[in-house]
């Protein structure tokens, strides 16, 4: 590492609570090189984004203070400057990029107008020169019509070119220091690559030091040059990204790397507990039967001069058996119908064409007996375990009450099968008597998952259930399903973006993309050997935790093809 | 462009919201108990007059004729007769609906002089000094009635200070402007309210926001971030609670009017109500069910064009 261009020394920044101060980051050091791109990694609440907030004294909360150290920039102390100084150095020395684009751009503007007005603001030029700079790093961040697409809102760019958009306006004033808080989190794992390549790329070209947030110990391994892990606000320790994955010193490291769902150990471990359910039960039915299902949804906006009807096919010509007892995933991008699918298959969309059967009894044609029979023996679980949960219910009340819906258990056992089910998802019996907002998103999950299981489900679907889980708590949500699948021969449809939990989990997988089933088999074999292109870019697209193994960004193919078409109104006029 | 394809289209959905208001208003007005003709008649009323004049209006026909007459006229763009005034309820109307306007018009905009910089202020120094003042402000103008603020603004600007004139509407645009002062003052005062809080709000919540940290984080000064990214944003759920509003406030009208006697529909509204001016009222009221109609429509031609992502 070259001398280093930012140095953070003893950094502690305290939270002035109604119940007294809290230190929020204690005592943090660590030094950022020229070019080079440091992974800030730890879990939510560990620090990290205040971390790098801090740095520019861009605080979240009045309440939030840095009460000692330094963060020298240039032989200048950023904590000691004055605002106007400081306000000088964001944008100029030091551009951030965040997680949402969508929020964090506005919308009611023009994306080429946002990264001019970073220009004129602080380079003082005129409209004109400022609107040519901003065409010119509009092409560098990868929009393939700069001219055409500087007048474009941001709702109507897709959510990877919103991310090359914020990054444009962060890199608008040349900064030497890029922050990228979770910058492809929010993200498709091809559209994640590509924009991890961006960065890498802009690395190289401009010389940029970037400082990476993530929770996801892949893309540091990818594109990271050392690591630092923080806990709690404290760092627990930092290294070169070869000797902390290979060698981490700190037991957390050890078990944030372990729970990574590429980890050989985790897969080995997995692939023991796949049982074949057709050879436990011989002669089996399948316990859902997909036919040729199409779903169309009617496009909006359509005028009365604008000619017919217009549909959008969510779904097109889908065929899937799933035997009880099997636990099958379903991967694709956003988009690609997974979730349309799911909800056709539990009666809540209606289907345009073709069947769908659940246990013998079809949707379309016995719709009332066969809802009937699926809300009884299926249930769902969700992404956001705080917004499926109803805030103003403790745990105990909401399975009460899908208990006493459900009339499976006399009255007067119903507080005793609350606290099975609490036993059954891990949770502490006392739980029954708390809310969602006092627990955290893993316990809310589990309570979502024993809100499932409170019907005595035959199938449970489970929606994206952990992405919005830290990775060790998605681990053991993971966990958590594999073992209630072997103690109560549950059917899942695992519905997930990311692959490698998918990996983990499923015995089975299909693969959708733009509403079709493009593969599927046995797991190990699609992941092993996948037949078709898509499936292979997917995979290639997974940043691995062995830094050897090179992120390949997809080349060529639909998938590029989507990403960098621009406009999506385009596409539809 | 197509985002404004609707402009063409939504007139048509407007006939059917139409046609039920004057449906709704032709009964309501002919279930007030009263008949225009003893009204009119006063003392001199004799049963044999009373029948000449509710033949002279067809008030004697059944009412399913009457309404079809009634709508006969409205198509070829008539109104009846006024039963008090003796003229064409519309000729009527066109003289009177100009203060009307005005006193609207005028009151839209004091509201918005005043409800922008006291919500940017209040805003911007979010639970400091300003903001309780400005808080304590519109708390206190919601209390209020506009009757009696427009009874206390006289009291104090007219009769005290001798500053404006206390009734009545000028000859000239600067003296009809100045006798509109005190009436749309009145109004502004209890419209500001409602919108400082609305504005207030949304700004808090935009300065606090994704948006503002972005723009921060970019190196911008506060008052870019303020004014190009905070303000803007704010501004798009308030412009469908003023245009809720200014529908609320066409009826509003009548009470100020009448207060200082300002020679307006809503005056001409109260006069033709106690006189059972059947053809009156429903006049005025149709007009006023339009602008009503007009003005969300224009609020979300407002809407579309500061909000690109809106699709009516």
């Amino acid at each position: 590492m070259s001398e280093a261009l930012l140095s953070v020394r003893d950094l502690s920044v305290v939270f002035a609570g109604d119940d007294g101060p809290r230190t929020l980051i204690d005592n943090l050091s660590f030094d950022l090189g020229q070019g080079e791109i440091l992974g800030l990694v730890g879990e939510s609440g560990s620090g990290k984004s205040l971390t790098c907030r801090s740095l520019v004294r861009l605080m979240p909360s009045p309440k939030l203070a840095i009460t000692s150290g330094a963060v020298m920039l240039d032989g200048r102390d950023l904590t000691k400057v004055s605002e106007a100084d400081i306000r000088d150095v964001r944008g100029r020395d030091i551009g951030m990029i965040f997680q949402n684009p969508t929020s964090h751009l506005d919308p009611l503007m023009h994306i080429g107008d946002q990264i001019a007005e970073g220009i004129r603001v602080h380079r003082g030029v005129d409209g004109k020169a400022a609107r040519a700079a901003a065409l010119d790093i509009l092409a560098q961040v990868g929009f393939p019509h700069p001219a055409r697409q500087y007048n474009g809102y941001p709702h109507e760019f897709s959510g990877g070119m919103r991310q090359r958009a914020m990054i444009g306006v962060a890199l608008s004033c040349d900064p030497r220091i890029l922050i990228a808080d979770e910058p492809t989190t929010a993200l498709d794992v091809t559209i994640q690559a590509q924009i991890l390549k961006l960065l890498m790329d802009l690395r190289e070209s401009r010389g940029l030091s970037v400082i990476m947030i993530t929770h996801d110990l892949g893309i540091v391994a990818q594109t990271c040059d050392r690591i630092a892990v923080l806990r709690q606000g404290k760092l627990l320790e930092i290294g070169g990204k070869r000797d902390l994955l290979g060698r981490p010193q700190h037991p957390y490291t050890q078990n944030l790397i372990a729970s990574h769902p590429s980890m050989p150990a985790r897969q080995a471990a997995m692939s023991s507990h796949i049982v074949h359910p057709t050879a436990v039960v011989p002669k089996a039915r399948p316990l859902i039967e997909i036919d040729d299902l199409h779903v169309r949804f009617p496009v909006t906006g359509r005028g009365l001069f604008s000619g017919g009807p217009r549909e959008f096919s969510a779904v097109k010509g889908v065929s899937l058996q799933v035997m009880p007892g099997e636990t099958v995933g379903i991967v694709g991008e956003s988009g690609s119908g997974k979730s349309t699918l799911a909800r056709a298959l539990l009666g809540l969309t209606p289907i345009s064409d073709g069947h769908v059967s659940f246990d013998g009894a079809d949707i379309v044609m016995e719709r009332a007996k066969a809802l009937s029979k699926l809300r009884q023996e299926t249930a769902m679980v969700f992404q956001d375990p705080y917004n499926a949960l109803n805030p103003r219910l403790t745990i105990g009340t909401m399975l009460a009450e899908v208990l006493a819906v459900q009339d499976s258990v006399p009255k007067e056992r119903i507080p005793e099968r609350i606290g099975e089910l609490l036993d059954l998802v891990g949770l502490e019996r006392e739980f029954a008597g708390r809310k969602p907002l006092s627990m955290s998103g893993g316990q809310c999950q589990r309570a979502g998952i024993a809100r499932a299981l409170a019907v005595n489900p035959k199938l449970i679907v489970a929606d994206e259930c952990v992405a919005a889980l830290d990775v060790t708590i998605q681990a053991q949500i993971v966990d958590l399903f594999r073992d209630l699948k072997r103690r109560l021969n549950l059917t899942l449809l695992f519905i997930a973006h990311d692959l490698a939990i998918v990996r983990s989990l499923c015995e089975r997988v299909v693969v959708m993309y733009h509403g079709e089933i493009v593969e599927e088999g046995p797991t190990e074999d699609v992941f092993s050997a996948p037949r078709e292109a898509y499936t292979r870019a997917l995979i290639d697209a997974i940043p691995d935790i062995d830094p050897d193994k090179r992120l390949v960004p997809p080349r060529g193919g639909d998938a590029l093809i989507e990403e960098t078409s621009g406009l999506v109104t385009d596409e539809i006029s | 462009m197509h985002r404004y394809k609707f402009v063409l289209y939504r007139p048509l959905q407007f006939l059917p919201v139409l046609f039920g208001i004057s449906l709704i208003t032709f009964v309501l007005v002919r279930l007030i108990p009263g008949d225009p003709a003893r009204v009119l008649l006063g003392t001199k009323s004799t049963p044999t007059a009373i029948a000449a004049i509710r033949a002279q209006y067809g008030l004697d026909q059944p009412i399913w004729l009457q309404y079809f007459y009634f709508l006969q006229n409205l198509a070829q763009g008539e109104m009846g007769k006024s039963i008090l005034y003796k003229i064409d309820v519309l000729r009527l109307i066109t003289t009177r609906i100009e203060p009307t306007l005005a006193l609207v018009l005028c009151s839209v905009l004091l509201s918005l002089i005043i409800a922008v910089p006291l919500a940017s202020l209040a805003a911007r120094s979010n639970g400091g000094p300003a903001d309780h003042i400005v808080r304590f402000i519109s708390t206190f103008g919601i209390g209020f009635p506009p009757f009696w603020l427009a009874l206390m603004l006289i009291i104090f600007f007219s009769v005290r200070l001798d500053l404006f004139p206390v009734s009545g509407y000028g000859e000239n645009l600067a003296d009809k402007l100045y006798h509109l002062i005190l009436p749309s003052l009145t109004i502004a005062l209890s419209l500001s309210t409602v919108l400082i809080r609305s504005l207030r709000t949304a700004m808090i919540a935009e300065l606090k926001g994704d948006l503002a940290t972005a723009a921060r984080a970019r190196g911008m000064p506060e008052s870019i971030v303020f004014w190009r990214h905070v303000v803007p944003n704010s501004l798009v759920p308030t412009v469908n609670l003023l245009a809720v509003n200014i529908g609320w406030l066409i009826g509003g009208t009548v009470v100020v009017e009448s207060v200082f006697a300002l020679p307006g529909m809503g005056q001409l509204l109260v006069r033709a109500i106690f006189s059972r001016d059947y053809m009156v009222v429903q006049g005025v009221a149709m007009v006023f069910a339009c602008a009503t109609v007009l003005v969300n429509f224009i609020a979300d031609i407002v809407t579309v064009a500061i909000d690109p992502r809106v699709k009516q």
